[in-house]
């Protein structure tokens, strides 16, 4: 990934959502997203231009449309109507984002939409967040990584932060995932981890 | 199954994918797409026609959705709430400055001792000489007026779109209830209980977290029936109109029409508990 002088950025086509220009390119506040955050924290954190992206939990397209700007395309599966409107009309700018309007909980649905992807970046607000991931590991090539963003506290909040990420880890562990790297996203994200694994 | 058809026999459109992603039954495919066998179709020349061809499809496909989403006769009711909970606090903060500042100007005034009903006292300010002071005054008489409008609207709303949980709560307890719930659909699953301390989550949160006692009532204390109620039977008021109001969310969300029998069935059953405990 590209950085300009220690901040992160990245080039595309034109300001998505008001976001500062540093010398032409889009600056990618890790405050906003998770996975500049992880970059920041990690910097072997990457994304490849020939790239397949499954990206779940789309929201508004923020994150969304700087994947794409790194990466080949990106399925973008979003299930609340509102935030999926924004998200139409950022992909409506970037032709190699795929906006599909479907529930992560059932992959089924837009199943036949996929091909194999080379990363599956999962950013969802639900309780049962490893078995989701687990639940499109098929669409995962064989090396290819998945990096998770837990938000702890959708999982159990009467768990701790520290319970329920040991927890998701040894689940995608026995779902026969190596995991690479785990870490917090702190200061950016409070209560919310970063798992990456490879299949 | 894949979007663009099976074994030889494909095609790239939108509306044909559609359905087949619709009717799509495989929980895992064995055979995921491959742009590669479009291309050896001579359906797309390269990867970029591809990409394009599959995002048509997906995005006639979210267009829809959202569509049907929005047509759901629940979201605009949703939003009314929501503007209606805006209002309230707005028309709060702004008669709470405004009182403050008068009081600043009028020696003789005592916000704790001498004020009059706050509406009647927005109206003294209304003729007050200060331009400015006058002019927000009557900002907020207007927006009292238009929180009155709107929430005649809502009730309206209500009885139509919810005409069960309307008719054992009002209107206005029943859309809020919806509201915070975040649909018709989301509160016809929820477990009666749930309904019961909908509104009180951080109580209930903290009941869970460290055992302080349980709350008895979320938003649907704000319905008579459990504010009315003699303190020591407020919780089993709350719970059987609960359990009725699941009901009455599932009636709603499913058939969509008043049932009748069920709720003079219901009325009977909350009232009489009542008199019981009275």
């Amino acid at each position: 990934m590209k950085d300009i002088r220690g901040t992160l950025v990245s080039e595309g086509a034109g300001g998505v959502y008001g976001e500062r220009m540093l010398e032409g390119c889009r600056v990618w506040d890790p405050y906003r997203s998770k996975l500049s955050a992880l970059w920041y924290l990690d910097k072997s954190t990457d994304l490849q231009k020939d790239e397949v992206v499954l990206y779940l939990g789309a929201a508004n397209g923020t994150t969304v449309s700087h994947v794409a700007d790194y990466t080949e395309c990106v399925y973008a599966v979003e299930f609340a109507p509102r935030p999926m409107q924004d998200l139409l009309a950022v992909s409506a700018r970037r032709k190699n984002i795929i906006p599909i309007f479907g529930d992560a909980t059932r992959p089924k649905e837009y199943a036949a939409l996929l091909e194999p992807a080379d990363m599956v970046y999962q950013d969802v607000a639900q309780p049962n967040q490893a078995a989701i991931a687990i639940r499109h590991l098929p669409f995962l090539k064989k090396g290819g990584r998945l990096i998770l963003m837990l938000k702890t506290r959708s999982v159990d909040i009467r768990k701790t932060p520290e319970e329920v990420f040991a927890e998701s880890c040894a689940e995608l562990e026995a779902a026969g995932l190596t995991v690479e790297k785990a870490l917090w996203l702190n200061p950016y994200h409070i209560d919310h981890a970063a798992i990456v694994c490879r299949k | 199954m894949n979007w663009y058809g099976n074994s030889g026999s494909y095609s790239t459109d939108v509306s044909e994918a559609s359905a087949r992603v619709r009717n799509n039954t495989d929980s895992s495919p064995k055979h995921l797409c491959d742009w590669k066998e479009l291309q050896s179709a001579g359906l797309v020349s390269s990867r970029k026609e591809y990409i394009s061809a599959v995002r048509n499809v997906a995005q006639a496909m979210a267009e829809e959705g959202i569509a049907a989403a929005l047509s759901e006769k629940d979201t605009e009711l949703l939003q009314m709430v929501r503007m209606l909970d805006e209002l309230d606090e707005v028309i709060n903060l702004l008669t709470e400055r405004l009182t403050e500042w008068h009081q600043s100007t009028t020696p003789d005034s005592s916000r704790k001792y001498n004020r009059a009903a706050s509406k009647k006292f927005i109206q003294t300010i209304a003729k007050s000489k200060n331009l400015s002071m006058r002019q927000v005054a009557r900002e907020i008489l207007s927006l009292t007026n238009l929180r009155l409008q709107l929430m005649k609207d809502v009730s309206r709303m209500a009885d139509e779109v919810i005409p069960n949980m309307s008719a054992l709560v009002g209107g206005l307890v029943a859309a809020r209830l919806v509201s915070r719930a975040g649909g018709l659909t989301l509160i016809s699953r929820m477990a009666a209980s749930s309904i019961q301390v909908l509104g009180a989550e951080s109580a209930l949160f903290s009941h869970i977290r460290s055992g302080s006692p349980s709350p008895k009532h979320g938003l649907i204390f704000q319905h008579r029936r459990v504010h009315n109620a003699p303190r020591g039977v407020r919780g089993k008021v709350a719970r059987i109109l609960a359990a009725k109001l699941a009901i009455a969310a599932r009636i709603d969300a499913f058939r969509g029409e008043l049932d009748e029998a069920f709720l003079a069935d219901a009325n009977e059953k909350i009232d009489r508990m009542m008199e019981e405990a009275a």
